[in-house]
């Protein structure tokens, strides 16, 4: 679309921003390098608030569930605002060593591609902004969310929205990578952590009691083997197998990690339901204690691929010379969909290693990435979220 | 020993993190800063240095004119990587190539005097693990605030319990603790109120810098700290608690190194300024040795004691910055 004066404005972005790359760098490398594990984000949020306090945002809070929010205030405050989130936890404890290298094209260290780099962006935007004298009619909300992965069920986004006192114009939810995302349904999905816990009488030990992995096995079988349907959607993802202690003693503990997706929630429940069978049964068949707990669950909720909020993101980035690639994520997307609320995923760089101790972050795609975000914005501003 | 200088010149980076001030200031005063990272093979590390210090300091408030990195021969990627961030690389070789060629930190700090243009001058080691910008505007802000100082030192928390509750940094690492700190409190002990002396990272004026002289190597902190101490007193000094800067660990051996220069040059002061006479000529050579199957092989390091002379006695820089052969004077005004 050539008469498109977002489109046009792209290239100008991109230079614009490489030009002032550093002050981003800058907030993926102060941020980054702060641990936050879930649960224990208090230290990067106040860096966050922080940031975005010294780079003048209009205002700047926590709100009452202690996810820090900066608004940059709109020329027009008839109109509803428009969000722009990335969460702030991350998989890696305080011990790890978070001290982040940088090569002449990339970033690497712990988290930094899950989510340093959307936090980074994030907290660089009032800064872009004035750089680019960016001014949009909407209050643009920028709010690094907690409590967002794994066992943080997303709580921070649900809080975020339940308690916001406006209508919310639309929302782009920034994940680190990969550039030409979009994200623009979230199947429903509960994920669920199934132990075995193999009882011991008192410290003596049964030479042939039941070893917990290989219970874990037969649920795992058995898991396999339920038909799933083609339509609505549906699949099991095993994540995670954690269990025993050295090569020759049987394990009394083991856990797995899954998590159920599909386009239907009624049938991810469903699912869920038949595993607990599963889970029940095989207890009870191997005298060992079976427990099944659900960590995080979202609803399925999606915007159709013709919504022009998609349709606009699909030219912005195609507009970039990058192809997009149209996806799902069980993510602040789902709460935001779930609400109402026409919501994109965006991934703004590219990396590899995701959620390794050594992830990494391409350097010179991040222009782009951002300037993706801007256009988005600009778009959202101009109304194709109001459709 | 008069302790009040401990309590009147030692600040907190924190007093100094109002940027916009800074600048202000700064800019009334018509002053210019430069910040000067000597390097060797540090690839690594640079460019996370380059892009805290660039986006904090020069993009987001102009505090600092120019960063440039004085190199003394690294073989790997550290001027590709210092350049692809923005800073001016330099090979100290190449700078005033007509004189005679010298290697060391001390080299890299003098030869940034000739080809750095601030009034002040930030000297900041280019592997600092937890860069920071506080570890630049820490040590640059009380010499634009305070009119009388004119050298400030930074140092870290290396956290000691005092009294019942405080946990406060008070001291240096080993080499420090070991070495420095006896000498001081045997010889001038109004010194040791200076926590930290071989910190890496100071800031200075320039009318200040170009009056002494650097040795080469390792001694350049204990040396500067002397001459200006001897010339202006201490108080033109301050120093500036930076909080945590995670160290690179260094063994014992390397330490010994360092212990063996920084005394070479301690007692060269000292015979320069007729505290003690010395009967005979000090050897050049750290001699450490190691078990090689059987044998007992020894590791010599030599060190000559090379000092470069004031800068303000190169007639190139003089000329360069317009000076006179006696420099500019220094201010005696207080805090």
């Amino acid at each position: 679309m050539p008469n498109d004066p977002i489109i046009a404005r792209l290239p100008g972005f991109v230079s614009a921003i490489e030009a002032i790359r550093e002050l981003v760098l800058a907030n993926i490398l102060l941020l980054g390098q702060i641990p936050a594990p879930t649960f224990q984000e208090q230290a990067r949020s106040a860096a966050f608030l922080e940031r975005l306090t010294q780079a003048q945002a209009d205002e700047c809070a926590t709100d009452g569930y202690g996810n820090p929010i900066a608004i940059i205030r709109g020329s027009d405050p008839a109109r509803p605002p428009l969000f722009a989130v990335a969460h702030l936890d991350t998989l890696f404890g305080r011990e790890v060593d978070h001290d982040y290298q940088v090569g002449r094209n990339e970033i690497i260290g712990p988290g930094v591609t899950d989510n340093s780099v959307g936090v980074g962006v994030l907290a660089s935007l009032p800064e872009i902004f004035r750089h680019l004298n960016l001014r949009f009619a909407s209050d643009i909300v920028l709010a690094g969310v907690i409590q967002s992965i794994g066992k943080g069920n997303l709580r921070g986004i649900r809080h975020l929205l339940k308690t916001w006192p406006t209508p919310i114009r639309g929302a782009l939810v920034l994940e680190s990578v990969a550039l030409g995302r979009l994200d623009y349904y979230a199947d429903g999905m509960i994920r669920a952590e199934i132990e075995c816990r193999v009882r011991t009488n008192h410290g003596h030990e049964p030479k042939f009691r039941p070893n917990a992995i290989l219970v874990l096995n037969e649920v795992l079988n058995q898991v396999q083997a339920i038909r799933l349907p083609q339509r609505p959607r549906s699949r099991v993802i095993v994540g995670r197998i954690d269990g025993g202690t050295k090569h020759g003693v049987i394990p009394s503990l083991a856990t797995l990690g899954l998590e159920i997706q599909s386009t239907a929630y009624g049938m991810v429940k469903s699912i869920y339901d038949e595993i607990r069978d599963i889970v029940s049964g095989i207890g009870y068949e191997n005298e060992v204690g079976m427990e099944i707990k659900t960590i995080s669950n979202t609803r399925a909720a999606r915007l159709p691929y013709n919504h022009p909020l998609v349709k606009s993101a699909v030219r912005i980035i195609a507009a970039l010379d990058l192809q997009p690639a149209l996806s799902h994520s069980e993510s602040e997307l789902s709460i935001f969909l779930s609400h109402e609320i026409p919501a994109v995923t965006l991934g703004l760089t590219l990396g590899d290693n995701v959620n390794q101790t050594d992830s990494r972050m391409e350097i010179a795609p991040l222009p782009r990435g951002i300037a993706q975000v801007l256009g988005m914005l600009l778009a959202m501003d101009s109304g194709v979220c109001d459709a | 020993m008069p302790d009040s200088w401990l309590r009147r010149h030692t600040f907190h980076y924190a007093q100094f993190r109002d940027l916009a001030r800074l600048v202000a200031v700064k800019e009334e005063k018509g002053m210019t800063v430069s910040i000067c990272l000597p390097t060797l093979n540090e690839e690594k590390t640079i460019a996370k240095e380059l892009i805290i210090l660039r986006s904090e300091l020069m993009t987001r408030f102009p505090l600092v004119d120019e960063i440039v990195v004085v190199d003394s021969g690294s073989t790997d990627r550290t001027g590709e990587v210092a350049r692809a961030f923005g800073a001016a690389f330099y090979r100290a070789d190449e700078i005033l190539p007509d004189l005679e060629k010298r290697r060391g930190k001390g080299e890299n700090l003098w030869k940034a005097l000739y080809i750095t243009r601030g009034d002040i001058i930030c000297y900041l080691d280019a592997d600092i693990k937890n860069i920071h910008h506080r570890f630049a505007y820490g040590l640059i802000g009380p010499l634009i605030l305070h009119d009388g100082i004119k050298y400030a030192k930074a140092f870290y928390d290396r956290p000691l319990a005092v009294g019942k509750n405080a946990v406060r940094p008070t001291g240096g690492g080993r080499v420090t603790e070991l070495v420095i700190r006896p000498l001081f409190a045997l010889f001038f002990p109004e010194l040791t109120q200076i926590l930290q002396p071989l910190s890496g990272e100071y800031a200075a004026c320039r009318q200040l810098l170009e009056q002494i002289p650097f040795p080469i190597g390792y001694g350049i902190e204990t040396s500067m700290i002397l001459d200006i101490w001897q010339r202006w007193g201490l108080e033109v000094m301050c120093q500036v608690d930076l909080e945590k800067r995670v160290h690179r660990n260094q063994e014992t051996k390397a330490l010994g190194k360092m212990a063996f220069v920084i005394m070479q040059t301690f007692f060269r002061r000292l015979s320069r300024m007729d505290h003690l006479r010395l009967q005979g000529e000090m050897h050049h050579q750290m001699i450490q040795y190691r078990l090689v199957g059987d044998d007992y092989q020894a590791d010599r390091f030599t060190y000559g004691g090379h000092e470069r002379p004031p800068m303000i006695q190169i007639p190139a820089y003089r000329e360069k910055f317009h000076r006179a052969a006696a420099g500019v004077p220094l201010p005696t005004d207080g805090v």
